[in-house]
């Protein structure tokens, strides 16, 4: 139950402009995910909704009150740190309690909610201990049990897997998205893993220098990225770019020409974004790549490293349009280091960006 | 090329131990011979005194624990034992609640660096570098009851019946000195809290206002349980501190605990037994020396009991 | 060992001495030792008298620093060692060198009958009743008054305790501290009871104290007490907090008028400038007794273990003469304890003429010696009396108690 609004959040640190101005909307019940580069500014951005920082301009409203001027407590939200921050002289039980303890809650209310909780999160058997005697995921579940506690109307999620290893990482994650499904509440989760924010989100916000890039669910931003930087943020490994020029235009189409001489006729509505003669790039998926030949335009290179994966393989290539590029494949594909090859790939899936990094659509 | 044997790695291993040992053993013994010289040799002897009668300097028969017998319980002399234990214990208990307490606060208010906080800490911490017997000396001028700063400042206040002889009444000479050592001591506390609280990472501040904890509950609930290792420091600190006090009472009221022994201390005691006052007594060696030993070991054992009791309190910071 | 340490360097010495014993006059060198830094100047003079009247010995004035001299001169004697000629300390302070034999007895070996025998209560070793050391200097516990302020008031010194309280309270309403001293250091408080006590507690009292005749709970030194704490309401505001700094500038400054203290601050005072002069303390009544209480600074000994001692006895023989008091009071501006030597410094003189009536400053002299000393007691008493917290009957009490369970 909560419907957060930020409008023109900005945020400076002495002279370092970190936010330089963000508007955002997230839908109660909505699971919302920031991405971004490190140091873009998300803890930032989600510490401003926390109240942990104050705002240099901007509103942030909840349900409709400006909520900015609120100390962190009385905004209704509930954080769980990527340090988890468990109070280290507490037991778990205590660590749950707190928050209800400090709001003077009845003794009998907070054993019943601390008891739920640790039956979500299976800690019953741990509320004794502390911190200390526990492991990492297990402390990664009180930390979610201590936000869980306090009913909160928003979760907020900074990083909070980063530090466990890849098996339980896809435990927790599964965890907290079952959990998001149970409590019906709004949760914004901070990650740098291209795979928790496609999974997870809903809606994924894209930050770059404080900047929000694109926002859309997990899907819109992989196909239709508005700009470059989306392009090559969203998705894992990366999009290849491959430099060109617009030799020709017409009105559903823009003829590039990569450095290699290659042709690419690249099918878009808007044709006019750009003009004969600039410099473009081209952007094309690992995955959007194919052996199959025929009359597509070809990227060809020499392998220099092979990966297989068994399900897939990865090439990597020198191309000769001067970029290393990546090469996925599905099964495992009979090539050896050093071998010259040319990949086809479908101009129509793919993606051209403007002199501003704009996509040409 | 001969290839080695496992014979000749065990040796080369046993060579390298050696090493290393002769080289611990080379930076130990320097700080070994001075903690032996300047501790144990002065320990071991003052020991050894006191189980002798003395005659000013000269050793007399061994006499058992006979000193020990006199000044704990001939009532001539266990009276200024005791009274000097008393007012010990007095002023440990007050400079926990009066100095440490003041620290404390002075801690907590700096660690959420108000504007100017570093003139403050320089400010706090500046008597600390000065030297006792001066701050004694010119504390007891500010107290002079004819011409001190601090009466002439009541008396300008319209506070005349405030302008008491301080350090000439038996009930304000001792928390006088209490006070004026808080002012000299209060910036080391306060700079061992600051690093302290410092050190508690920023993230369990920040959980436990989130979780709606006042300013006030922060402080109690978190900072000062997570503070535990530097509060055993200055727990123990101030004990030592408090029971070999001795520069404050000696330059502000003298060797003899003045106003009638108000403001004696076991460390005055024990000099003016051992080395006598060219006032009042003569020196006593033997009593003295009993006298080191019984501080001494009192010092030792409640220190090391405080430790214990203390760090059992501690919390490793995650 | 020390005997044997001793016939080995006596052996040693005798060996070198006939290797070298041809020299013409063969002299004896006399080390002599002393804490008194500020007088070498004094005793070198001193010594060149000496020395002109025996040619065949030469001393050697060394001086120590003050606060250490007792432990340099006790470890010296301690390890065979030290001078031939010992300046000593007085009281407990000779005690500690003459019970372990240290010192040679000197009362069959030097002439003293120019000494009294107050002063020689100083240097006597109460165990066996021999004297150890010739007393050298005794100091005298005094009234002074300010004689600007005196005049400007037209007050004349007071003469009993009647006049000492009228003369104080007109020197309070006008204006004037009447006594410069307070009780926040003990040991000045006895000072200032060694004025005021004796002549209400009688010449008779010490000899009867001392003898175990009476004891401090006697109504004569209880009585003396309740006089001195009358004294109360003429000392600064705030005296218990006034400590002896204070009590001597503002006597110095003029800022009171009278002061009571040892006959060894009038350098200090000369140096401030202020003009005074010097009274005993008053006496009970009109025609009563009027004493000073005086005590001894030291003496001089001789080493038990010295190689020259015939040389040193003869130096001591030289410091039991009228010559040397007569020097000693004029080169040092100290009180010798000789008989006929006479000041040209007319406080000096005046200070002299006023120990004909003298007293033992009774505790040092006397209660100087065990735990609890007499000093602890009587200074922590008195300051009790003056913090109002105990009577003098109680303080008296105390007293009593302490120095009997000492004993
Ligand atoms: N208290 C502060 N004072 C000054 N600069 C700050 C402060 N906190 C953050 N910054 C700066 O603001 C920028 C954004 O920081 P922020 O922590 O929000 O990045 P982030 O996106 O969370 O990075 P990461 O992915 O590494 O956690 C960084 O350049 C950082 O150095
Ligand atoms: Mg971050």
């Amino acid at each position: 139950m909560a419907h957060i609004v930020m409008r023109d959040v900005q945020k400076r640190f002495g002279n370092v402009e970190v936010i330089p101005g963000a508007s955002l909307e997230i839908k109660d019940n909505e699971f919302v995910v920031f991405v971004g580069p490190s140091g873009c500014g998300k803890s930032t951005l989600l510490r401003l909704l926390a109240g942990l920082e104050d705002l240099t301009a901007g509103a942030i409203e909840i349900d409709g009150e400006r909520v900015d001027h609120l100390s962190p407590s009385r905004r209704g939200l509930a954080m769980v740190f990527q340090s988890y921050a468990l109070y280290p002289h507490m037991t778990v039980r205590e660590n749950m309690s707190y928050a209800l303890r400090v709001a003077r809650t009845p003794k009998a209310e907070v054993e019943a909610k601390v008891r739920e909780a640790a039956e979500i999160l299976q800690l019953t058997e741990y509320l004794d201990r502390k911190p200390k005697a526990l492991s990492g995921g297990q402390r990664q579940r009180v930390a979610i049990g201590r936000a869980i506690v306090r009913d909160p109307k928003v979760f907020l999620f900074d990083e909070p897997l980063s530090n466990l290893d890849a098996k339980l990482r896809v435990q927790m994650r599964i965890e907290i998205t079952k959990l998001h499904r149970r409590l019906k509440a709004t949760m914004i989760y901070v990650t740098h893993d291209q795979i928790e924010a496609m999974t997870m989100a809903d809606k994924i916000v894209v930050l770059n220098e404080g900047r929000i890039e694109q926002m859309g669910a997990p899907l819109d931003l992989y196909n239709d990225p508005d700009n470059k930087f989306v392009a090559g943020f969203i998705g894992s490994p990366a999009m290849n770019f491959f430099d060109g020029t617009v030799t020709a235009r017409d009105d559903a189409a823009l003829t590039v020409e990569l450095s290699d001489k290659t042709k690419v006729v690249y099918p878009c509505a808007n044709p006019g974004q750009a003009g004969v003669g600039d410099a473009v790039t081209l952007g094309v998926r690992p995955e959007n790549f194919h052996f199959d030949g025929g009359d597509e335009p070809a990227i060809k290179g020499e392998v220099y490293a092979v990966e297989r994966l068994g399900g897939e393989t990865y090439l990597y290539l020198q191309s000769t349009a001067g970029h290393e590029t990546v090469v996925h494949a599905v099964g495992d594909h009979e090539v050896a280091v050093g071998d010259q090859v040319a990949v086809n790939f479908n101009p129509a899936r793919n993606h051209l960006f403007d002199p501003q990094g704009r996509t040409i659509r | 090329m001969t290839a080695m044997t496992d014979a000749d790695f065990r040796r080369a291993i046993r060579a390298r131990t050696l090493r290393r040992n002769l080289w611990l053993a080379f930076l130990l013994l320097p700080p070994m011979a001075v903690m032996f010289i300047f501790i144990f040799l002065p320990m071991g002897s003052a020991v050894l005194y006191s189980v002798y009668e003395w005659d000013g300097l000269v050793r007399g028969d061994f006499v058992g624990l006979e000193n020990f017998r006199e000044v704990l319980f001939e009532p001539q002399k266990s009276k200024f034992l005791f009274n000097a234990f008393k007012n010990n214990v007095i002023v440990f208990v007050s400079v926990m609640v009066v100095q440490n307490g003041l620290a404390l606060v002075l801690a907590m208010l700096l660690a959420r660096e108000p504007k100017g906080y570093r003139f403050y800490q320089v400010v706090f911490f500046l008597p600390v570098i000065l030297s006792t017997v001066i701050i004694g000396f010119q504390w007891k001028l500010f107290l002079n009851p004819v011409f001190g700063l601090v009466n002439n400042l009541l008396r300008a206040a319209g506070l005349d019946s405030w302008a008491l002889p301080w350090l000439g009444l038996p009930e304000t000479a001792l928390p006088s000195m209490i006070l004026v050592n808080a002012w000299h001591w209060v910036g080391f506390p306060t700079l061992v809290f600051l690093a302290a609280i410092h050190r508690i990472p920023k993230d369990y501040i920040e959980a436990a206002r989130l979780d709606g904890a006042s300013e006030w509950r922060i402080a109690r609930d978190i900072i000062w349980p997570l503070m535990a290792p530097a509060v055993t420091i200055i727990v123990v600190l101030t004990f030592i501190g408090a029971f070999n006090w001795f520069e404050i009472p000696y330059v502000m009221n003298g060797l003899e605990g003045a106003p009638g022994y108000s403001t004696d201390m076991l460390g005055l005691l024990f000099y003016r037994t051992a080395f006598g006052s060219i006032s009042a007594t003569d020196s006593d060696f033997g009593a003295g020396s009993a006298l080191a030993v019984l501080i001494f070991l009192f010092i030792f054992t409640v220190s090391l009991i405080f430790t214990r009791l203390l760090t059992a309190r501690e919390i490793e910071l995650a | 060992m020390n005997k044997r340490h001793t016939f080995t360097a006596k052996a040693v010495l005798a060996g070198a001495a006939m290797m070298v014993g041809s020299s013409a006059v063969a002299q004896t060198e006399l080390d002599f030792w002393s804490w008194r830094q500020e007088d070498v100047a004094a005793y070198n003079e001193i010594i060149a008298a000496f020395e002109e009247t025996h040619p065949d010995i030469k001393v050697t004035y060394t001086a120590h620093p003050a606060t250490e001299y007792n432990t340099i001169i006790a470890t010296a004697l301690a390890a065979g060692e030290g001078p031939d000629i010992i300046h000593t300390r007085s009281y407990g302070g000779l005690e500690v060198l003459a019970k372990p034999g240290y010192l040679e007895p000197l009362d069959e070996q030097v002439d003293m009958s120019l000494i009294g025998d107050v002063a020689k209560i100083g240097t006597t070793l109460r165990a066996d009743g021999h004297v150890y050391a010739v007393p050298f200097a005794s100091q005298t516990v005094l009234v002074f008054y300010n004689t600007d302020i005196f005049a400007a008031h037209g007050l004349t010194p007071p003469e009993t305790w009647d006049e000492f309280k009228a003369v104080a309270t007109q020197l309070k309403e006008a204006g004037v501290i009447p006594l410069a001293n307070g009780s926040a250091e003990g040991w000045m408080l006895e000072i200032m009871s060694g004025a005021l006590l004796p002549n209400f507690y009688g010449s008779e009292f010490f000899g009867e104290v001392t003898s175990g005749a009476t004891d401090f709970e006697d109504p004569r030194f209880v009585g003396a007490l309740e006089k001195m704490a009358e004294l109360k309401e003429f000392m600064p505001d705030g005296y218990q907090g006034v400590d002896y700094a204070t009590m001597k500038q503002l006597f110095a400054s003029g800022a009171a008028a009278m002061f009571v203290g040892g006959s060894f601050e009038i350098p200090g005072f000369r140096d401030a400038g202020v003009n005074f002069d010097i009274i005993a303390g008053p006496a009970a009544e009109a025609g009563g007794e009027r004493m000073v209480a005086t005590w001894l600074d030291g003496g001089y000994g001789v080493n038990a273990a010295s190689e020259n001692k015939e040389a040193a006895l003869e130096f001591a023989r030289f410091t039991a003469s009228q010559e040397f008091g007569q020097m000693l009071t004029d080169k040092l501006g100290n009180i010798s304890p000789i008989e006929g030597a006479v000041s040209s410094d007319p406080t000096l003189a005046k200070i002299s003429e006023l120990q004909g009536a003298s007293t033992p400053y009774i505790m040092l002299v006397a209660y100087r010696f065990n735990t609890p000393t007499g000093s602890t007691l009587i200074q922590n008493g008195l300051q009790e009396m003056f913090a109002g917290s105990k009577t003098p009957a109680e303080v008296a009490h105390d007293v009593s108690e302490g120095i009997k369970a000492s004993e």
